[in-house]
């Protein structure tokens, strides 16, 4: 499923013929500008940290000052216009998802999940049914019920508000070309910019609480539902529109009529991403007033890991349940595949009502027969009730003794595994970019940046760096880009590798396909809780996540630039007599360069997203800053470690975009 | 009588700046020199005609000759580039939305080659679409999409979808709803491309009983030059973009204008299209006129039972006067000239 959103980013950059010299020429130049760096490294290390003089140091001293003058405008008796229209704002979206939560409380349990279940059966289908009904048994089981449900609600109110935003913006998009052309660059933006960065300016704007939880969510996940439906509205088939502009359709006519129904199928996969996305930003919109399984996976991972990890699953479970239910229900009301006659459409017509009658039926049962409103009950009401979350617990926690015990056989992999990424590439490179001289590391990277992108780049890239020195952040973002570089060599690695073996040989690809899904509909910080127990070895679990997260992308996308290798090309070097391995090499690797470039600027800015969030568990750099900053409300340092982290994000996008980007559009 | 479309000084040119083509000299240049100074198309170029009320008005040309745009923009669904136009007296170019859209709802349909139904509906709320956007009331706009379906031989798919039906089928329903909302002018754009032969062929039929019994006037667009031979009152035969003939088929096919007609024209049965006006010569002198006497304007074809059972030849006659000679001779030179 997660298909569709990489799908609408690739189609259109498929890789040319003809082919740019960047990969024959720029290798070199780049080994050279590193091996300048790595001298003046040498000759001059520790010597040149950024300087004082260049630093803005009262910085974090005026942004704590600012965040004061906020509190005290915020509570003042007369606020001036901005600060009440924010706080209605807040105020609206806190009883939103109050009003939400209340409500499947309401509902009981038993009604809760029998609604959901029923109503993804009546429009899903019973295999979705099932899904979903395993969900709900789940969180009870796991004794987590009240925490699904607020986690339930939180969903429920940032996913409408990033329809309802997003839809009609994606329609608008999709419907007018200019409104495209405006969108796309805001969009890609929005792609670049790592969750976990503005985490910060949210909390500024609505402080901590359910309200900052939704605005963070849909900043993430409105961009999916936007490109999505601009691409269904766009596939209408041309001929369609054509004839019913020629009938005399009104431009209202032809979107409710013929562009929204035809297009309704992939609207729904919009939805479908928009909850995934959504989903996945569960865990950091626990650490602003969230609530729910995230706020219980964070507060697990410092104290009782095995309950962060059970809170995890819940969430994994809950992305699966909600991913399977909005997919089969995009695929099965689609009007234009499920031919409903007028005989059908009234057996239709009574499944609808024996379902609502059901979901009526079932709640009023469970309101009189006095069924608490979570499971197991709040406490105070006595009930009796049987949850496995002990067990379960027990059971995590055993496997958690035996990954750490130094005895045991996945012991002997993982800690010496760990130990080589962090003593062998991350400390070494972290060495070379943090204490070599400042300007050596700046004007190369902005040299790479002109001799990989060009000049543009180049100069972006010269006054992110620069700014980041300038707020006083330069060496933790130093630290940060060796984690980033590290994970994405090993991504890019896997990848490319994985890419390779998928476009020659079917059975890989078919294999690899339904791993690429679980691993791209999972949380991100889902991610790295598992291997902070499996590599306990300080930064590595951020790397190791990181790379999980972005080598799927590597892959497909490898596989793509493969695949789409001119036919003629390849036969032309066979009729030459070349091996299979041959043409591999000499022929179609060279000419999927552009492919593999792609996927290295994909997957940075995937990584740069994870490698940040391992803030939150020791990883350090800029993303320990943010968290500080969140938790602990050090506000200043946490803004300035935000807007490197974008910064960075910044540059390596532009480092690593190539000179392809002029051909890469957006939108569809 | 008075024409039912007029078309004059037509233009649509593509690509980037267009409207400041024609007019210069640049418009007088071939289309891929055009397109090759100024990164435009010329697709449709200074296009003029009339088509009379009930007349099956047929344009031809090869595939990229403009046709689909010229008829495109008769009801603007591509805006035309210059040129005026007017359809039952309404100036179509001068007109703005509403009025465009009365139009389209009620005095000109469509029909196309890739039909164009709308996928999630049944076929009869496809046949019903042009009353529904009128606002008809939903039981009076199903009665007459019922008609019109009985009328196209398809009222048992009335309750289907549009994938479960064969092309012919489908373009039956496109048909269908064009009619369904009694317009003065039908517009075809190669409606029976995507068909095969056979079914082709009864479409064709379909068509020109439809025509005749409600006389209605048709723009027929078409690379089949046997279609256009079969349906056309009259021809146009466009390249690159500008009409090079219009006429009879039988003055398309008696007297190409250029090479390029020509070509179109040689596979042609001349037998089968020409009338005895196109193969009669002068009486000589002191020939004995004395024949069978056959209408000026019969074919060939229908000429040779009379001509093989006389000895004399036959002769053209025009309003009781007798206005060329058909000899066996030049029938086979006619008929020996097919096939170039
Ligand atoms: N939207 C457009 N933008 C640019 N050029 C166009 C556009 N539509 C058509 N053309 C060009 O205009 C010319 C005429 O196209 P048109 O579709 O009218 O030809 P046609 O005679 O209908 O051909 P066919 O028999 O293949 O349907 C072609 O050269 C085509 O490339
Ligand atoms: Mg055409």
């Amino acid at each position: 499923m997660s298909g569709v959103v990489a799908e609408a980013s690739t189609v259109v950059t498929t890789p040319a013929l003809s082919h740019r010299p960047w990969w024959r020429g720029q290798p070199v130049q780049v080994a050279l500008v590193i091996a300048a760096m790595w001298l003046a490294y040498r000759a001059l290390r520790l010597e040149y940290p950024w300087p004082s003089r260049l630093a803005w140091e009262t910085l974090q001293f005026e942004l704590d000052r600012f965040q004061v003058w906020l509190i005290e405008q915020r509570s003042a008796e007369d606020k001036n216009v901005v600060f009440a229209v924010f706080d209605g704002f807040r105020a609206l979206i806190d009883d939103l998802v109050r009003w939400l939560e209340e409500l499947l409380l309401w509902l009981t349990w038993v009604g809760t999940g029998a609604a959901g279940t029923l109503l993804v059966w009546r429009f899903g289908g019973l295999r979705a049914a099932l899904i979903t009904l395993a969900a709900f048994a789940l969180f009870a089981l796991t004794g987590l019920w009240a925490e699904s449900v607020q986690t339930l609600a939180l969903m429920l109110a940032a996913v409408g508000l990033s329809l309802a935003v997003g839809i009609p913006l994606g329609i608008a998009a999709g419907r007018s070309r200019q409104v495209a052309r405006f969108l796309t660059p805001v969009l890609d933006a929005a792609q670049i910019v790592p969750a976990f960065a503005y985490l910060m300016p949210v909390v500024i704007l609505f402080s901590v609480g359910p309200a900052a939880a939704v605005v963070a969510t849909m900043v993430y996940a409105i961009p999916p539902s936007v490109r999505i439906t601009a691409l269904g509205i766009r596939g209408v088939p041309v001929n369609t529109v054509e004839a019913a502009a020629s009938m005399g359709s009104t431009r209202t006519q032809m979107l409710t009529k013929v562009q929204l129904p035809l297009a309704r199928r992939m609207v729904l996969l919009g939805v479908n991403q928009t909850i995934l996305f959504a989903l996945s930003m569960v865990v950091i919109a626990g650490l602003i007033g969230g609530g729910g399984l995230g706020a219980v996976v964070n507060s697990g991972l410092s104290s009782t890991p095995s309950v962060a990890l059970l809170a995890g699953l819940v969430i994994v479970v809950m992305a699966i349940a909600l991913d399977r239910a909005t997919e089969a229900i995009a695929e099965r009301t689609d009007p234009a595949r499920r031919h409903l006659d007028a005989a059908r459409l009234r057996i239709v017509r009574l499944q609808t009502a024996a379902v609502a009658a059901g979901i009526v039926v079932v709640i009023a049962a469970a309101k009189l027969a006095g069924v608490g409103s979570t499971y197991p009950a709040a406490a105070g009401v006595r009930q009796r009730t049987v949850t496995a979350q002990e067990w379960l617990l027990t059971r995590i926690q055993s496997v958690l003794d035996y990954v750490q015990d130094p005895t045991s056989w996945i012991f002997s992999v993982t800690e010496p595994t760990g130990i080589f990424i962090l003593q062998k590439l991350l400390l070494p490179l972290q060495q070379f970019l943090v204490e070599g001289p400042w300007f050596t590391t700046l004007l190369g990277l902005t040299f790479v940046a002109f001799v990989v992108s060009g000049l543009r780049p180049a100069l972006t890239t010269f006054v992110m760096l620069g700014a980041i020195g300038v707020t006083g952040v330069w060496g933790l973002a130093m630290d940060t880009l060796s984690q980033v570089l590290v994970a994405t060599l090993i991504a890019v690695v896997i990848g490319v590798g994985l890419g390779i073996a998928a476009a020659e040989s079917k059975l890989v690809s078919k294999a690899m396909r339904p791993v690429n899904d679980v691993l791209q509909t999972l949380p991100q910080l889902v991610y790295i809780i598992p291997f902070i127990y499996l590599m306990p070895v300080s930064i590595v679990p951020g790397i190791v996540a990181g790379v999980l997260y972005a080598f799927p992308v590597v892959v497909r996308l490898v596989e793509r630039g493969l695949h789409d290798v001119a036919p003629q090309s390849v036969e032309a070097a066979g009729a030459f007599g070349a091996t299979r391995r041959q043409v591999l090499t000499k022929v179609k690797i060279p000419l999927a360069g552009d492919a593999i470039m792609l996927g290295v600027n994909q997957g940075i800015i995937m990584v740069l997203a994870v490698v940040v969030i391992g803030g939150l568990v020791g990883s350090g750099g800029l993303g320990y800053e943010v968290a500080q900053g969140l938790v602990r409300g050090y506000f200043g340092q946490g803004v300035i470690a935000s807007f490197a982290i974008l910064a960075l994000g910044i540059t390596l996008d532009r480092v690593t975009q190539g000179t392809r980007k002029a051909r890469k559009e957006g939108l569809g | 009588m008075e024409p039912l479309i007029r078309a004059s000084g037509v233009w649509k040119v593509f690509g980037p700046k267009a409207d400041r083509i024609v007019g210069t000299p640049d418009a007088a240049l071939e289309r891929a020199e055009l397109r090759e100074k100024t990164g435009c198309v010329a697709a449709v170029r200074n296009v003029s005609f009339e088509v009379l009320p009930g007349e099956v008005f047929v344009v031809m040309g090869l595939s990229g000759s403009g046709k689909s745009t010229l008829v495109r923009t008769l009801i603007r669904l591509i805006e035309p580039t210059a040129g005026e136009i007017s359809i039952g007296g309404r100036d179509v170019r001068a007109a703005g939305a509403a009025e465009l859209r009365d139009l389209r709802r009620n005095d000109v349909a469509m029909i196309f080659q890739h039909f164009g139904l709308l996928a999630h509906r049944r076929v009869i709320d496809n046949v019903a679409f042009g009353l529904e956007i009128r606002g008809m009331p939903k039981s009076e706009r199903l009665s007459r999409a019922r008609e019109v379906l009985r009328v196209v031989g398809l009222e048992d798919a009335a309750d289907q979808f549009p994938d479960q039906l064969s092309g012919g089928m489908q373009q039956r329903v496109g048909v269908a709803r064009a009619f369904a909302g009694n317009p003065k002018v039908m517009l075809y754009d190669e409606p029976f491309s995507a068909l095969d032969p056979l079914i082709r062929r009864d479409m064709q039929d379909e068509v020109c009983r439809l025509q005749v019994e409600t006389g209605q006037t048709m723009v027929f667009i078409t690379h089949d030059l046997s279609e256009a031979l079969r349906l056309g009152d009259r021809i146009a035969i466009m390249r690159d973009g500008a009409i090079v003939q219009l006429g009879t088929p039988e003055e398309v096919v008696g007297a190409p204008a250029d090479e390029y007609v020509e070509n179109f024209v040689r596979d042609v049965p001349r037998s089968q299209v020409l009338t005895l006006r196109w193969v009669m010569r002068d009486p000589e002198p002191g020939e004995a006129l004395d024949g069978p006497r056959l209408d000026v304007g019969t074919i060939v074809r229908n000429a040779i039972p009379a001509l093989a059972g006389s000895e004399r030849p036959v002769l053209a006659v025009d309003d009781d006067r007798v206005v060329g000679v058909v000899d066996r001779v030049s029938v086979l030179e006619a008929i020996a000239g097919e096939g170039g």
